[in-house]
């Protein structure tokens, strides 16, 4: 090992590694702070969309809603025979991967097979 | 059988046992003789060949080639395995890093010319270390923590992302602090990056500019300063829970440590998606030296938030992340050997460390209260989310979360603290490829 040998030389610091510094800085503050605020913006302009879009949710609401009232009997009497078959003939999903669990009991002399009634006897 | 001829009817099997042992004793005896005289006959005529092998094992062994340096790094990782194991300091990468460098410091005969040490081209150990060299594990578990990183917090409160930026000052601190203590600029700018308190990318930055490899302008070879530098960082980051609370507490008051923030609202998954294919778009046109660390990082996102390849982000954020964390601990711990790591730089990197956590830490709190005096009284922040501008996911805001409650129990700061927290990642890993962009 060589011995340790301090040098502190505030002159070691070149323009270069200064550029670096301010530059570098001042870089990720600014990138970091251009996201700030496109995400501040881009909230307010969501917002501005989704209100625009919920208007025009309503004025097709009230559409819909007048030609719903149009359905006769039959077709809704139709429609839910449909459901309801589609309905009871669905399955619940399964998994299709196999897995075997290993099923690890804890140790009891009840069960023991290197313990039995014919232990002591000598076989000849 | 021969032997069993020989019994009587009236003779018990015990004594028939016995009787057999006695007589395979006697035919052993009568036959030793013949034995040693073989043995005899075949060590005279090997024997000096064989003196020659044994004195050539003793001299592989690592006994025979053990050095004083040796000894104290297998100490080292041991001390490492130890605190993973007794107090739970970042266990998922110290325990790894712990048993690289045992690994690494077994000494053996380097003039035998194995393919053993991490060093020598060809082992198995040089091939593994080829992912920290060329900093493909860094990448791969950027990716990871991106497909574990939910932007919720910071989408919801984007002026938190300053604080980010604001910790970043310890960074540029090393950096100016190496340049005095005399490293030259490739290595000051690796050793910079431990101010960022991301391990990765001080390894990835380490990698390409502090590799052994590359050559000053003077002609000199740039040290290898890679074990060093990650472990310095790792440390560090261990250390979160000890270095942090003391400046926190001496740079606030208690007024303001009881200050409660704004409930963050609730973020929709086009937000999120929106928010890391822009930061991905923004971050590689500035810094493209920080493609492989934030591509991978809002890659991974993207998996996650989109919502349709939930089997690649999980594969990404578990299995993969944690086989990356086994070979980037093992192989830069490896690569402590005691020739390379046992030199006066090494101190004075843990040194500089220790200090731009300190600096990151403070420049974080400070940029908040700063922040307080611009901002409205409802939207004003607690300082203590400050210090998590550093980039040790998640022990940082956990700091903050626990700093906060010992005030009042009832304030919850962990949500706001992702929000630095996170930005802390991306401004570290902008950081690493803008100094990347200088030097190289």
């Amino acid at each position: 090992m060589t011995p340790l040998l301090i040098s502190v030389n505030p002159g070691n610091i070149d323009q270069n590694a200064l550029v670096i510094t301010i530059v570098g800085y001042v870089t990720v503050f600014l990138v970091l702070a251009a996201m700030v605020i496109l995400f501040i913006e881009a909230h307010r302009i969501q917002d501005y969309l989704a209100n625009r879009s919920r208007k025009k949710e309503s004025g097709k609401e009230i559409q819909e809603k007048q030609e719903l009232q149009k359905i006769t009997g039959d077709e809704n009497a139709a429609i839910c025979t449909a459901l309801y078959l589609y309905f009871t003939e669905l399955h619940d999903e399964e998994k299709y991967v196999m897995t075997v669990r290993k099923v690890s009991r804890t140790y009891s002399p009840w069960s023991s097979k290197i313990y039995g009634i014919f232990n002591n006897l000598k076989h000849w | 059988m021969i032997y069993l001829l020989k019994l009587n009817d009236d003779q018990n099997p015990k004594s028939t046992t016995s009787i057999i042992r006695s007589q395979m004793k006697r035919k052993l005896i009568k036959s030793l003789p013949v034995f040693l005289l073989f043995l005899f006959i075949l060590l005279a005529n090997t024997s000096f060949a064989a003196m020659i092998d044994v004195a050539r094992l003793w001299k592989d062994t690592g006994f025979h080639n053990l050095q004083m340096g040796n000894l104290l790094m297998i100490c080292f990782g041991i001390l490492l395995i130890f605190l993973a194991i007794k107090f739970e300091y970042k266990p998922l990468i110290l325990i790894p890093m712990g048993v690289g460098i045992i690994i690494g410091n077994i000494p053996f005969a380097h003039e035998a010319n194995y393919p053993l040490g991490i060093y020598k081209e060809g082992s198995v150990m040089n091939y593994l270390y080829m992912g920290v060299l060329k900093g493909i594990y860094p990448s791969l578990i950027f990716l990871g923590i991106g497909a574990m990183t939910d932007f919720s917090s910071l989408i919801s409160n984007p002026k938190l992302m300053l604080l980010g930026a604001a910790a970043q000052v310890g960074i540029f601190v090393t950096f100016l602090g190496a340049m005095i203590l005399g490293f030259p600029l490739q290595e000051s700018g690796a050793i910079a990056l431990i101010g960022g308190a991301d391990g990765n990318t001080a390894i990835f930055l380490s990698s390409q500019l502090a590799n052994g490899l590359r050559t000053l302008p003077d002609g000199t070879i740039v040290q290898n300063l890679i074990g060093p530098i990650a472990i310095a960082a790792y440390i560090y980051m261990a250390l979160v829970p000890i270095i942090q609370p003391p400046i926190m507490k001496l740079l606030t008051t208690k007024k303001e440590r009881l200050m409660r923030m704004k409930p963050p609202r609730s973020v929709s998954r086009r937000e999120k998606i929106a928010f890391s294919l822009v930061g991905l778009l923004l971050t590689a046109f500035i810094a493209p030296g920080a493609l492989p660390l934030l591509g991978m990082f809002f890659f991974g996102n993207i998996l996650k938030e989109s919502g349709v390849t939930k089997q690649l982000a999980g594969t990404a954020s578990t299995i993969l992340i944690d086989i990356v964390a086994i070979l980037i601990g093992v192989t830069v711990g490896a690569s402590t050997q005691a020739d390379v790591f046992l030199k006066p730089q090494s101190i004075l990197i843990f040194f500089l460390g220790a200090v731009a956590f300190m600096v990151a830490t403070a420049g974080g709190v400070i940029f908040a209260k700063v922040m307080n005096l611009f901002l409205k009284k409802e939207n004003r922040i607690n300082p203590l989310v400050g210090s998590a501008g550093v980039a040790a996911v998640p022990d940082s805001a956990q700091v903050s979360q626990r700093m906060g409650q010992k005030e009042d129990p009832t304030n919850h700061l962990l949500g706001h603290a992702m929000a630095p927290n996170i930005a802390g990642v991306i401004g570290s890993a902008i950081t690493a490829g803008l100094l990347m962009g200088f030097i190289l």
